[in-house]
């Protein structure tokens, strides 16, 4: 076979680093040239964005705004169901049908394919709470898609693996594990968006030990509001609390957001730590649609890490949903 | 909830990496993604203009301001272009990339 297998040229391209200041001029560069050329072939888009005092290249922040105004909410609620929208059945309705010895982890992905549509995209707000009591019945992790207010862009979306992240300063990626598989991730070479987890080896608890280690990436970088509440939602992030849940196997792990990312144009959504990617899919799990819920957790009781599932039978989560 | 119609289109994975490897602090990978972002929006509107009839501009700009994130405007376009919408926006994001990478590989 002729060329590289991707795998391959991912390689090539991560073993090489390119100098910043170059890469960022380089970028910038091309980002005038497009824009010039654009402009000038179609002046009156260019025409069209000023008027509305925008800027093509900012459709994503004006999107967002759009999406966060909080009208979108109620549009979704109230609004006719898109094509892909499923007509949610009761819980009751699916598990009823279900052999009671099935194990809960089977229960919950045969509720997926019954509730969530084939493509991962944004869900209603009714299909995010049927979810949060499916996943807290379930699992005995709160599981909530808004938390004191706060609502990520999506809760259903495409997961990729992460590298470990430097815990303070002089870390080395040795110290990350002992497992060979779980080492060969390697170690980003920057920090993470909430910068170090301790300022010394010594300062390292076990639990930022632990929150290193089962951390998840969101896209906090497009909330609508970010750049306006900056201060607030930087704080309210930091190292929440979050359940992913692997909707193809079941397989559900609670972590703690320690980055943004990934950029809007990976195909991406949300990130996951080795050991949490790990946990979720197996060594060669590098992509797979998830669940993302906060987890409401204000006495901070809740364990980082796999998550167990109850151990309940059908009879008994019918009861506990039947409120819905 | 920060989605544009043609995200699911673009995977440029290879060039994350680049930005990560490079960047030592979330706001510099930050910064370089959204340099990344108007790039590609240019490129992909300016891939959808050369195809699309000028009478029908005015309508799909202001269809497009008001959703930015509606995947129906790929249908529209299908219909006014007649061409396979998905696949042009895919092709011209697949030369995009290689010209970035290109570019990036003479830096090294």
């Amino acid at each position: 076979m002729k060329g590289k297998l991707p795998a391959q040229t991912y390689f090539d391209i991560d073993t090489k680093r390119v100098d910043l200041d170059v890469l960022r001029q380089k970028l910038k560069l091309k980002h005038l040239e497009v824009k010039n050329t654009f402009n000038k072939k179609y002046p009156h888009v260019d025409r069209f964005f000023k008027e509305k005092g925008q800027d093509l290249g900012k459709i994503r922040e004006h999107s967002s705004r759009i999406l966060g105004a909080g009208a979108i909410a109620g549009m979704l609620f109230l609004g006719s169901p898109s094509e892909d929208t499923k007509l949610l059945p009761s819980p009751q309705e699916i598990l009823s049908g279900k052999d009671s010895e099935n194990s809960s982890q089977a229960l919950m992905v045969d509720t997926f394919k019954s509730v969530l549509p084939e493509k991962p995209r944004p869900l209603l707000r009714e299909e995010e709470k049927f979810l949060e009591q499916i996943l807290s019945n379930m699992t005995g992790i709160p599981a909530k898609a808004s938390l004191e207010g706060e609502h990520l862009n999506t809760t259903y979306g495409y997961i990729g693996a992460e590298q470990h992240l430097i815990r303070y300063p002089g870390d080395s990626l040795a110290l990350h594990s002992e497992d060979e598989e779980i080492l060969k991730s390697g170690i980003a070479p920057g920090k993470g968006a909430w910068g170090y987890f301790a300022q010394s080896g010594e300062k390292l608890s076990s639990d930022l030990a632990e929150t290193e280690k089962w951390y998840a990436v969101v896209q906090t970088l497009y909330l609508p509001d970010w750049n306006k509440r900056f201060v607030y939602l930087r704080d309210w992030y930091k190292h929440r609390k979050v359940l992913i849940v692997n909707t193809d196997n079941g397989k559900s792990v609670v972590a703690a957001i320690a980055d943004s990312g990934p950029a809007a144009w990976t195909g991406k959504h949300f990130g996951g730590s080795p050991e949490v990617m790990d946990y979720l899919g197996g060594q060669k799990y590098k992509k797979g649609p998830v669940l993302v819920f906060f987890v409401d957790d204000p006495e901070n009781k809740i364990s980082l890490g796999p998550v167990e599932y109850n151990n309940i039978q059908v009879a008994g989560v019918l009861k506990n949903t039947s409120s819905y | 909830m920060s989605k544009i119609f043609y995200d699911h289109l673009i995977n440029f994975e290879e060039i994350e990496i680049v930005i990560r490897n490079s960047s030592g602090s979330s706001e510099e990978k930050e910064e370089l993604w959204k340099v990344v972002d108007e790039i590609v929006h240019h490129r992909i509107l300016g891939s959808i203009f050369d195809r699309l009839p000028l009478h029908h501009h005015q309508d799909f700009l202001e269809r497009f301001h008001k959703s930015p994130g509606d995947e129906s405007h790929l249908s529209y376009l299908q219909e006014k272009i007649e061409d396979d919408i998905e696949a042009i926006i895919k092709k011209e994001m697949e030369d995009l990339k290689s010209e970035i990478l290109k570019d990036i590989k003479k830096l090294k």
